[in-house]
């Protein structure tokens, strides 16, 4: 009886950790200049430009300090682009309405109704079974999403050389390389779009701006449905405000889709040290692949609960 | 002071588990699939458990009313990595949970009803939380009912108009 006090007493702890840092969220956001504080608190000298390591947006996973600023705001419902979504052209609105999201607010429910003060696209979640999600068929993120969502649960690495820095996302096991050694960026008539597109960097002061373009179109911007076109540049900002955090602010360019450039909310990770990221003593970020053969078993789950399928093959 | 002790472990467990909800709605939309604002609990025997993206799934019997088996299908709240990272790597959790297993399930139902749904905890005979998870305390145990808590369906469910 005791050992079950106990239990139930370091869940709600921790879930209080988890809501003492929403809320710490929202004051700091509210307080600090731009739009977001710091809950680092490390002193020491480091190298700004210096983006190297393992990071997470959920730095609680690894028994260290929380970081109310590394989630998004408690506004929205999730994880995402953000920001301020613009009118689309009619070409981007045939296509967001293409898309039927299973992240959000349920499309009907009594808060969708309520929360008119977000975009559709945060409140319109249908059932997996019944949605088109393009990861539900462990189909390539895209690179906007993988960054918008990478830390939250699986986390990143970046690995810095001379002439490139390369980003590698733990969920689905994707990279992107950015070529900081002066290179133009290729001419997209002349080669493949990309699910990650073709990045260059370069420095301005201790901000590292990165342009994107090239990206393939069957990828939705973020987990919510909206659509991004073939034509888009993604412009990135990434600094290191503190020690132990990384912060990045993207911006997206796309009239074919949007009638105005799209700024996202900033995104913020937390520096894991190695040996807080490891299992068994190996350290670094897991091989975790969406599979297509172990995602069609789920979807056989999934579809069991939203009554279709006959589940012959995930019932025992 | 003994009940102001027990009024804070209520009043944190309400926040956590409405934040619970919140996150969920984020996991791959399994709080859209299953009801998970009305948890229930259950003993049960694992007959399958599989350990893989994005989510791991399991198939369990519920032995019913006057000695009638249920077999569910359910899929867990959490994943592989999450897991692993708690030390519930997958030999020790498929030793934990190898077939025949009888543990106490923490689950809500599929919101279009039947034997289906999503795991938030495992416990063994024990009283250990296995792979991790969230419990609900106060859930209702349903042990031996049939069927479970079912949700009343009256209106269609959302995107069903997209059904194959």
């Amino acid at each position: 009886m005791t050992k079950r006090r106990t239990l139930i007493a370091a869940a709600c702890f921790t879930l209080t950790l988890i809501a003492q840092g929403v809320a710490a969220q929202g004051e700091r956001q509210a307080a600090a200049p731009g739009g977001i504080g710091s809950s680092d608190t490390d002193t020491r000298s480091y190298d700004k430009r210096d983006f190297s390591g393992l990071w997470s947006r959920a730095p609680q996973q690894y028994d260290l300090g929380p970081c109310p600023e590394c989630r998004d705001p408690a506004t929205w419902p999730g994880y995402g682009f953000f920001g301020e979504t613009p009118p689309m052209t009619p070409e981007g609105q045939r296509r967001f309405e293409e898309n039927r999201p299973s992240r959000g607010l349920e499309l009907g429910s009594e808060e969708a109704e309520r929360r008119t003060d977000i975009h559709i696209g945060y409140r319109r979640a249908v059932l997996p079974a019944f949605g088109n999600d393009p990861e539900m068929r462990c189909e390539p993120l895209g690179l906007a999403r993988l960054i918008t969502f990478s830390g939250i649960g699986a986390a990143m690495e970046i690995v810095q050389t001379e002439d490139r820095i390369v980003q590698l996302f733990e969920w689905t096991w994707d990279f992107r390389d950015i070529w900081m050694d002066g290179r133009e960026l290729p001419n997209v008539e002349d080669y493949l779009p990309r699910f990650n597109g073709y990045s260059v960097g370069r420095w301005e002061g201790d901000t590292l701006v990165v342009t994107s373009t090239g990206f393939d179109d069957r990828q939705w911007l973020d987990q919510y449905g909206f659509p991004i076109s073939s034509e888009a540049v993604l412009e990135e900002r990434w600094d290191r405000p503190s020690p132990n955090r990384l912060r990045a602010r993207l911006k997206l360019i796309d009239p074919l889709t949007y009638t105005e450039p799209w700024e996202s909310s900033p995104k913020v990770w937390a520096l894991i040290p190695k040996e807080k990221m490891a299992i068994g003593g190996w350290s670094g970020i897991l091989e975790d692949r969406c599979v297509p053969s172990d995602e069609s078993l789920f979807n056989q789950f999934r579809d069991r609960a939203a009554g279709i399928g006959d589940g012959e093959s995930a019932a025992p | 002071m003994r009940r102001g002790i027990h009024w804070t472990i209520s009043a944190l467990c309400t926040v956590g588990l409405a934040l619970t909800a919140t996150y969920a709605g984020a996991h791959h939309g399994s709080s859209i699939s299953y009801d998970t604002t009305k948890l229930w609990t259950t003993w049960a025997t694992v007959t399958q458990f599989n350990y893989a993206n994005p989510h791991p799934t399991m198939t369990f019997d519920r032995i019913v009313g006057d000695g009638e088996v249920e077999h569910w299908v359910a899929e867990l709240l959490t994943n592989p990595s999450t897991m692993a990272r708690a030390g519930w790597t997958r030999k020790r959790t498929l030793e934990a949970l190898a077939p025949g297993t009888r543990v106490k399930l923490t689950l809500g139902t599929a919101r279009a009803g039947g034997f289906s749904g999503i795991v938030m905890r495992i416990e063994n005979e024990e009283g250990e939380s296995i792979g991790g998870g969230f419990g609900a305390p106060g859930a209702p145990d349903l042990d031996g009912v049939p069927g479970g808590l079912q949700p009343e369906r009256n209106e269609p469910l959302p995107g069903q108009e997209h059904a194959r």
